[in-house]
């Protein structure tokens, strides 16, 4: 039988909750599951709520579960917010004076065993050891366990530790929970990794040599992975005055001919779009990665959203062609930054990744080790490259719209470039001639860059209702249609990672046909990416289930949405 | 020494006759040459205005960029390579205004190259507007019952932030102007020449003449402490210095980088089994 349980811990900021979710999520997946956690916290240092949610399977798992089996309540709070969430059998562990007679409520006092062995700084301590005891790990794999966590403090924080350890295992002995999963052992499936590591490894993959940014939730997590490879590659991260900065920053860096990426949330993005065109007009090559948040303005700081969509396909002035892809997985996090930075430089064009907090600071089991590239197709022109390095003109027409691009003093040929409109040579034009070449010679690029857009992944695309939805939704989406299906309903679904130049052919192909269900599965309030495929296919969407609240979608809520709405028509 | 000729152009400028920007401009191609720097060798990255079109009108690499943005472009230009020689033209519009918190940082991150602030107190392209440099009262096409802000002092600025080389030039004056891009680019960390320079069209009080009835030629020593020259920085009426106003010795950000000792970042060749040691360690 499938072990597939949900566990919850939940307390104040401050109370080390990240850390207890970590040492549970090693200790699962050492212990040879697949596992799936989130984080879900205020924009505060202490205080409020914060909780950490993982799913614990025998098998893959791609979406948070809505439904809780094990939820430790490191303050009373915690029960009050989240009782409603429990399955019929649950199993509360909490910190308070009331008993109750029903056996889910079990009280566990974290703070007085805490502060028997010292302080109460170790109750998050007490806490995950009383989990790894309802979990069913042997008493003798806290000191293993606890060793991997403190590897890097003193002895003394690591013997306090296994002191309060030992107490919280001890004081849940008497109660038994329905899964044991960590009494049986099995080999790793793969390594822990959260969305953020994957898209900084991907990064560092595609050979990223800068990357400068502003500090902005939740995109600083990639650049923190990032800075800590600086010097093991030649990768510099640079911190700038503000994200007008680090844009142009990027864009100097990518001139001068390295690889250059930042990282933004959709505020961050807003002073960006100014550097945007101006890749765009001197086709300079950039990576910009937007970790959506909900908005507009500050909106919700460490919240998840996918409502920048329509923005950053539409972002800066006039028209010009740029990439927009959307990453649904781990792997595809890692592939998408790869593919973001050579498809920059083939094309010569801004490309933008949208992830989201949700995507980034999840974590998952990686099951296939990332891969480093072989070579770097650069796409750069050196003087034995030309003719005459002397006529070298920087934005020479070409059929295909894409000129020989040479790095500024690394040879004869002379890189002139201006954020004006220009000639081939890259001086400023006004007249109206060349203006027109200029634009058409840019957008040209648009054809090929189509052909390199890969169609939306799809499952049971032929079924009479289509779930469909972008991003990092992947795994709540293909879940929900998985559900769907077992109970009887004719359902499918289409995920996006390819999104602009978007792929209109090929989702015609996938959408058409009559008296379909279509339900866009988006975190906007309008359903943007309904919108564009309306404008782009002339298909409209007839549902759709749209989460705002800053919260993930659990494959539940799509189940019920659609239930509430489809007829069992083939079962 | 590099023929100055091979700057030269057939593009024509598209500044007003009697512009300061033509003074600055032959300046800069004489100090390149001094320098033996050729046209192959030099960057210059502008930002908007009429003194961020000067590259177009040498033969140079160029990136005429954003207003106010110049300074960040260049930053990541010589974060990528710290081996080019990087030159900045930027206007007072558009160093100290749109561009003004780049000014500040890019002085505390001391990156080894040369701002040109072309400060004529006035926007020309927009057509006579105060700029932050201009006057307390002066009346503008904008500011008609004169300007009411009191004006923006670069290179005290930079003195506060701790530039280690603080400069006036005038455009009326290139060969001494010319004197200082060439120790300006000797220095090794960020420089800045605030140049005066006259806008015929739009200033009708800093004239060319006003400028040549005060400018006096500092003497050596180049002063190197704050006491010395903050009153320099400051002396503005009657009289008004041109000069190194202040030089001192500083460790440029990109030396303070141990692992760039092995090259820029743009030599350095990819390594496929470091990149793959960093996946495997996940």
């Amino acid at each position: 039988m499938t072990m597939d349980m949900t566990l919850k811990i939940g307390g104040e900021a401050g109370q080390g909750i990240q850390t207890v979710g970590s040492l549970l999520a090693s200790a699962c997946r050492n212990a040879g599951y697949y596992l799936m956690a989130i984080n879900d916290f205020e924009s505060r240092i202490r205080g409020g709520h914060s909780f950490f949610q993982m799913r614990i399977s025998d098998r893959p798992v791609f979406a948070p579960h809505s439904v809780v089996d094990l939820l430790v309540a490191l303050n009373p709070e915690t029960y009050d917010l989240h009782k409603d969430e429990l399955s019929d059998d649950a199993l509360v562990i909490i910190d308070t004076e009331l008993t109750t007679p029903d056996s889910t409520l079990v009280s566990v006092r974290f703070n007085e065993i805490a502060k028997k062995v010292g302080k109460s700084i170790y109750s998050n301590t007490v806490a995950a050891a009383a989990c790894l005891s309802l979990l069913g790990a042997p008493v003798e794999s806290l000191e293993t366990i606890l060793k991997k966590q403190f590897q890097n403090k003193s002895k003394e924080v690591l013997e306090k530790n296994l002191e309060a350890a030992q107490l919280g295992y001890k004081a849940v002995e008497e109660t038994s929970f329905k899964h044991r999963p960590l009494a049986e052992v099995s080999d790793p499936k793969g390594a822990l990794v959260e969305g953020s590591k994957a898209m900084a490894l991907g990064a560092a993959a595609a050979d990223c040599r800068l990357a400068a940014f502003y500090p902005m939730s939740p995109a600083t997590s990639i650049l923190s992975h990032l800075n800590g490879l600086s010097g093991k590659l030649p990768l510099l991260v640079e911190q700038a005055e503000d994200e007008i900065a680090a844009i142009n920053m990027v864009i100097g860096a990518s001139f001068a001919g390295v690889r250059a990426m930042t990282a933004t949330s959709g505020g961050g993005f807003c002073l960006m779009t100014e550097g945007l065109g101006l890749a765009a007009i001197t086709e300079t090559p950039i990576v910009i990665i937007d970790a959506q948040r909900p908005g507009p303005a500050t909106g919700l700081p460490t919240r998840t959203a996918q409502g920048d969509l329509d923005f950053v396909i539409h972002a800066s002035q006039d028209d010009f062609p740029r990439f927009v892809f959307a990453p649904g997985s781990l792997e595809q996090a890692f592939n998408l930054t790869v593919r973001a930075f050579s498809l920059a430089e083939k094309y010569q064009v801004p490309v933008i990744l949208l992830a989201d907090q949700y995507l980034l600071d999840s974590l998952h089991v990686l099951e296939t080790p990332f891969k480093a590239q072989k070579t770097i197709e650069r796409c750069i022109a050196m003087d034995n490259d030309m003719d005459n390095p002397a006529d070298y003109l920087r934005f020479k027409l070409t059929d295909s719209g894409i000129s020989p691009r040479a790095l500024p003093c690394s040879g004869d040929a002379l890189v002139v470039v201006s954020s004006d409109e220009h000639t081939e040579d890259g001086h400023i034009t006004e007249e109206i001639g060349p203006r027109t070449v200029m634009v058409d010679k840019r957008n040209a690029k648009l054809p090929a860059m189509l052909d390199e857009m890969e169609p939306p992944d799809h499952y049971h695309s032929e079924a009479r209702i289509l779930l469909v939805g972008w991003g990092s939704t992947a795994g709540s989406i293909n879940e929900a249609a998985r559900i769907l299906r077992d109970r009887g309903l004719d359902t499918g679904c289409i995920v996006f990672t390819d999104l602009w130049p978007f792929p209109a052919d090929s989702v015609t192909k996938l959408l058409e046909g009559e008296d379909r269900s279509i339900w866009m599965v988006e975190q906007n309030q309008t359903a943007q990416l309904g919108g564009i495929i309306r404008k782009q296919t002339g298909i409209a969407w007839t549902h759709s289930f749209l989460k705002y609240d800053g919260r993930p979608v659990y494959p539940q809520e799509i189940v019920d949405a659609v239930e509430s709405r489809e007829e069992i028509t083939n079962g | 020494m590099v023929d100055k000729k091979r700057f030269n152009t057939e593009i024509k400028s598209q500044w007003c006759p009697g512009c300061g920007n033509f003074g600055i401009l032959e300046s800069m191609k004489d100090a390149l040459a001094a320098r033996d720097i050729p046209p192959e060798k030099i960057l210059i990255i502008s930002g908007i205005g009429q003194a961020a079109k000067t590259p177009h009108f040498m033969t140079c690499n160029m990136f005429h960029s954003l207003h106010g943005r110049a300074l960040p472009l260049a930053t990541g230009a010589k974060l990528a390579n710290q081996d080019l020689n990087i030159l900045v033209n930027s206007g007072d519009g558009d160093c100290y205004g749109e561009g003004g918190n780049h000014f500040m940082h890019c002085i505390r991150r001391n990156l080894d190259m040369t701002l040109l602030v072309h400060n004529n107190q006035i926007y020309g392209l927009t057509k006579g507007q105060a700029s932050p440099t201009s006057a307390y009262g002066m009346v503008t096409t904008m500011q008609t019952g004169g300007v009411i802000s009191d004006p923006f002092n670069g290179p005290m600025v930079a003195l506060a932030l701790g530039a280690g080389f603080v400069a006036r030039g005038f455009s009326g004056n290139p060969d001494h102007l010319s004197h200082l891009i060439q120790e300006a680019m000797a220095y090794k960390g960020f420089s800045l020449i605030d140049i005066m320079q006259p806008c015929v069209s739009f200033n009708k009080v800093n004239t060319n003449d006003w400028y040549k009835k005060r400018v006096y030629e500092l003497e050596e020593p180049v002063p190197d402490t704050l006491d010395n020259a903050i009153p320099l920085a400051l002396e503005w009426g009657d009289k008004i210095p041109i000069g190194i106003l202040y030089r001192r010795e500083t460790t440029d950000f990109t030396s303070r980088i141990p692992f760039l000792e092995q090259g820029s970042l743009v030599s350095r060749a990819y390594n496929t089994s470091a990149v793959q040691d960093i996946l495997d360690a996940v």
